[in-house]
């Protein structure tokens, strides 16, 4: 709830990804309810029938079909024509949503750390299994030396109109993102691209959104992770990002902080976003109604998703990255 | 409910309940906290103010708490207390009987195992009033409140003030618990006008126009509650003159059904005739209901001289009279008659039986004196009536002298070999500035009035007269009748108020027979000549002359000298006695002072019943013994009163103008002091402010 004293960023790879985790994930991969039609041919299968090597059925032969997909082996058994359908593997858009508004540069441990990290972590999955990962920060801002590098490594890099603008040690944007990398090899680029980021003050969530998804390409799996306490709402921003191919998975990050106020006394709590105060005197009753309305913004979230089919997960930022991934994650389907 | 310091707590709260609400009134400091988002917040300050209608209320409860706190505390600075309806009086004057009949074991009711004095428990019953008076509050200084005062007096036959009025209930306790017994009779009286005297007075000093000042005194306050503390046996309460509008509360102890077995008369008595026999009159009382026979023992200077039983009857109810229902004790007695010519310690001591509650009176002592002989001289001109009267006394010397010889003997000193002198009709001559009337010595004098100074004032000789009056207990006319008397020639004399002469027997014209007491002669004065009148020829008159000369010559080592505990002993020392010490029964040693210079020497009061010792250096007297290079008299004191030896406690106290029934309860309550509950409560709503604080505060 309160901002993290004392917050050391992460720098590098290793500090959002150590070995053990590695070696827990590299397994894993991401399954998607929806059909996705990949550009190019990756390792997924895609229930297109297509060209790869692995046989998935056979049909009859109807007029215009490709004469090279006849199984002449079985026209020579039974003397009629049909076809042999391969699965076809295809690539997979990863796309990760991290808010990067102040509020998630709150609470121990330090909610907008354990998104960089959850981030890298989906991130390397993607990148292992040759899907096309895109990691989006709204209004993350990009400390300039390591804006440069992520640029350099990316291609490119924020759409925001200040994000490209050198010189500035610290460049707030609307939006940054690291955008279709491919490929283990790729690993070190996005964790540059994570380190380099750095809450900013406010975010536009809508705004952001629209234009998450005015720059999506293709078809596949979008996960958003906020804490979703966003005061002009979420619901226009979300009603954006659903459909259009993409399977949307929600991961609102709370700070056990959030969850369980740890705050007393006579308080003028004061908005990290936008500076609106507030002037407490925390009680019983008062802890006893916050808790009622967490539960119940949360509540409301989730019929929300659920009515759009949209996955959410909520988490406590003290979870660890590795039983999130492989057990919760899994089990929602998100991953396999 | 009272309050002792009202005022104090009115200031306090009106300080502190006006300071504590300012601030409450104080606008909030609060402390600034960065979070991550207002938007729950908000709305659950919101959700609050909507849904609780009492927030406000609730809000403010640490505030309702903490007035409740400050509320509690300031009341107790108020001292407030609940107390008894008893304690109400400002004052109290508690008597406590001391007498010998409180020595009674029958205190603690019921309980014969642990035997309790009733004075014992007299005195807890005090000390329960005492703890029961309203202290004055702590802050009493400032607000001038006073607390209950009490006054202790302690009576048996004479009233003392032990603690004068006071507040302080640790000297009230002491002065309570100081109170020791004593063997002595009671008498309330005196006890009460002591009480009386404290009464308050306004003495109102009026000034009329005229410049005149007048003073007069109002009548006196009641003078607060007395209690008295008793057993009620007060034979003299029927003269208690008390207001009706004094408050007496009378604290009964003792039970009403105490049983005892006493000595109420001892006597020593030698014939006139046989000097050398030597009779104990013992007389008995009890108060038992069945009649019974105890043994009544006999010593003579510790040793077993003699044991006689003695029936004693039941007591009995009187149904006629004055006491009529009021239970008549049992009497009885013995006498014992031993040959013995010396003198002796007498001690007699009765065999009680276990119920038997008073000890003081089971044993009674006396001094029997030696069998003594006196020697007498007659100085007259000649009269044959005094020599036949005298003559068969058993006397050691009788020696008539004319005038002459009696004055040459004095200028030769050898007149003081005389015990008593019979002066009939002559007076010796003094100095002409002599203050007293008499030379030194004891004198019975007949037929002439010694005059002033401090003597008497002769009223010259009259006609013919008659005895209309006498004293029938005097020792010189005990047992004799002067009804038959007749004057030819009266002599009346006049007292004058300075004289400390008494009238033995007046006639119808004046004081006939008087009593003389100076600092150094003592005599009987008969005014009128004898030999005009017809006494000689009366057997009363031999009676009389030999009463009168062995009342003369007892040198205060008599039969009679047993002392009452509670009186004095007075007795005559010889000449140039000094350094007077007093032996106690319990074998302390009491200085006694220098003796006047007659020899009077006056001991007491005397505490306890026993035997006594005098020595002083000097010359023993004629009766006295002698030890070392002192001399010695031992004297002796007893109860000796049916009336303390009857105990029964008695509810009700009829006083002259009053009847007062002992206290159906008559245990005080204690003074609840409030304010350390109050800080209790206090303390206690802090407590559940501080809990309730936290239950706001933490979740």
């Amino acid at each position: 709830m309160i901002r993290t004293p004392n917050l050391t960023r992460p720098k590098s790879l290793e500090d959002l990804l150590d070995p053990p985790l590695i070696a827990k994930i590299a397994r894993l991969d991401y399954t998607s309810k929806k059909i996705f039609a990949g550009k190019l041919k990756g390792e997924r299968r895609s229930k297109k029938r297509g060209e790869s090597v692995e046989f998935a059925d056979h049909r009859p032969y109807v007029e215009g079909d490709d004469l090279r997909h006849i199984d002449w082996n079985i026209f020579g058994r039974l003397d009629r024509l049909f076809l042999k359908l391969f699965l076809e593997e295809e690539d997979l858009a990863l796309h990760v949503v991290m808010d990067c508004s102040a509020s998630a540069d709150c609470g121990q441990p330090n909610k907008f750390r354990f998104m960089q990290r959850l981030a890298m972590a989906l991130g390397y999955i993607g990148l292992v299994n040759l899907n096309r990962v895109t990691v989006s920060a709204m209004g993350g801002a990009i400390g300039s030396d390591e804006a440069a590098g992520a640029r350099g490594g990316a291609g490119e890099a924020g759409l925001g109109s200040d994000a490209t603008s050198p010189g500035r040690s610290l460049t707030p944007s609307v939006l940054a993102a690291v955008r279709d990398l491919r490929g283990r090899r790729r690993t070190h680029d996005l964790a540059r691209f994570l380190c380099s980021l750095r809450p900013a003050a406010a975010v536009p969530f809508t705004e952001c959104c629209r234009r998450v998804a005015l720059a999506r390409r293709g078809k596949g799996v979008m996960v958003v992770m906020s804490d979703f306490f966003i005061k002009e709402g979420y619901e226009t921003g979300l009603r954006l990002l659903v459909g259009r191919g993409y399977d949307l998975f929600l991961i609102q990050v709370l700070s056990p902080q959030e969850l369980e106020p740890d705050i007393a006394g006579d308080l003028r709590l004061r908005d990290i976003e936008d500076g609106d105060q507030a002037e407490v005197t925390i009680s019983a009753p008062l802890l006893k109604r916050y808790k009622a309305n967490l539960a119940a913004y949360c509540e409301q979230l989730r019929e929300f998703c659920a009515r759009r089919e949209i996955g959410l997960l909520t988490v406590r930022s003290d979870m660890a990255i590795d039983v999130l991934i492989l057990d919760y994650l899994r089990k929602r389907g998100i991953l396999r | 409910m009272t309050w002792l310091s009202p005022m104090l707590g009115i200031v306090a709260a009106s300080i502190a309940v006006p300071t504590l609400v300012i601030l409450y009134f104080l606008k909030l400091r609060r402390r600034d906290v960065e979070i991550s988002t207002t938007l729950l917040w908000k709305k659950s300050i919101q959700d609050l103010q909507a849904n609780a209608p009492f927030q406000r209320l609730r809000r403010n409860i640490l505030l309702l708490l903490q007035l409740l706190a400050l509320g509690a505390a300031l009341t107790a600075l108020a001292q407030p207390q609940i107390r008894s309806a008893m304690a109400t009086g400002q004052k109290h004057l508690i008597l406590i009987d001391r007498s010998a009949s409180m020595n009674a074991t029958d205190g603690a009711a019921g309980s014969r195992a642990e035997r309790v004095s009733r004075l014992e428990a007299a005195k807890a019953e005090a000390i329960r009033l005492v703890d029961s008076l309203r202290e004055p509050g702590i802050f009493d200084q400032v607000g001038g409140g006073e607390g209950d005062q009490a006054m202790v007096i302690a009576f048996d036959t004479t009233a003392k003030v032990l603690q004068s009025f006071t507040g302080d209930k640790a000297l009230l306790r002491s002065a309570i618990r100081a109170i020791e017994p004593s063997d002595s009779p009671s008498s309330i009286d005196e006890a009460i006008r002591l009480a009386l005297a404290q009464a308050p007075r306004d003495v109102v000093i009026e000034t009329r126009p005229d410049g005149t000042e007048s003073r007069y005194e109002r009548p006196p306050k009641p003078v607060g509650t007395i209690h008295i503390y008793s057993d009620g046996r007060l034979p003299d309460v029927g003269r208690v003159d008390a207001g009706r509008e004094e408050d007496m509360r009378f604290h009964s102890i003792g039970t009403a059904e105490a049983t005892n077995i006493g000595i109420t008369s001892l006597r020593a008595g030698r014939a006139f005739d046989n000097p050398s026999e030597l009779s104990i009159f013992v007389g008995l009382q009890t108060t038992e209901r069945s009649p019974r026979t105890v043994d009544v023992e006999l010593r003579l200077n510790g040793e077993v001289a003699s044991i006689r039983p003695v029936e004693l009857p039941s007591a009995t109810i009187e149904e006629t009279g004055e006491r009529k229902g009021r239970m008549a004790p049992g009497v009885g007695g013995t006498v014992f008659r031993l040959e013995r010519p010396e003198g002796a310690i007498v001690a007699v001591r009765v065999s009680a039986p276990a119920t038997d509650e008073l000890s003081t009176d089971n044993a009674a002592f006396l001094v029997a004196p030696p069998a003594k002989r006196l020697s007498v001289a007659v100085v007259t001109r000649g009269n044959l009536f005094l020599s036949a009267a005298l003559e068969n006394l058993p006397l050691a010397r009788l020696d008539t002298l004319t005038p002459e010889q009696f004055e040459q003997a004095r200028a030769d000193g050898k007149a003081t070999v005389y015990d008593v002198v019979v002066l009939d009709g002559y007076l010796p001559t003094t100095p002409k500035d002599a203050a007293t009337p008499l030379p030194a010595g004891r004198y019975l004098v007949l037929g002439a009035v010694p005059g002033t100074p401090a003597g008497l004032v002769d009223k010259g000789k009259l006609g013919p007269a008659v005895m209309v009056d006498w004293s029938k207990t005097h020792p010189a006319l005990r047992g004799i009748s002067l009804d038959a008397l007749n004057i030819g020639a009266s002599r009346p004399v006049e007292i004058p108020p300075t004289s400390a002469a008494t009238v033995l027997a007046a006639a119808d014209n004046g004081p006939a027979i008087v009593e003389l007491t100076t600092p150094e002669a003592r005599a009987i004065v008969v005014g009128f000549d004898v030999a005009e009148s017809d006494w000689p020829f009366d057997v009363s008159f031999v009676v009389f002359m030999a009463q009168a000369v062995e009342h003369l010559g007892d040198d205060g080592a008599g039969v009679a000298q047993s002392v009452q505990p509670g009186g004095v002993y007075a007795g005559r020392l010889p000449r140039g006695s000094a350094e007077v010490r007093v032996r106690l029964p319990d074998g302390a040693t009491a200085p006694a002072g220098d003796p006047a210079p007659d020899g009077t020497v006056v001991f007491g009061p005397l505490q306890r019943v026993g035997v006594y010792q005098m020595s002083w250096r000097g010359e023993p007297g004629p009766s006295d013994g002698k030890s070392g290079d002192r001399a010695v008299r031992p004297f002796a004191a007893n109860l000796l009163d049916a009336a303390e030896s009857d105990i029964g406690a008695v509810g009700t106290l009829e006083l002259a103008r009053q009847r007062v029934s002992a206290e159906a309860d008559s245990r005080g309550k204690t003074v609840r002091s409030l304010w350390p509950w109050l800080l209790l409560a206090a303390l206690g709503v802090l407590l559940l402010e501080w809990f309730i604080y936290n239950r706001k505060v933490q979740v």
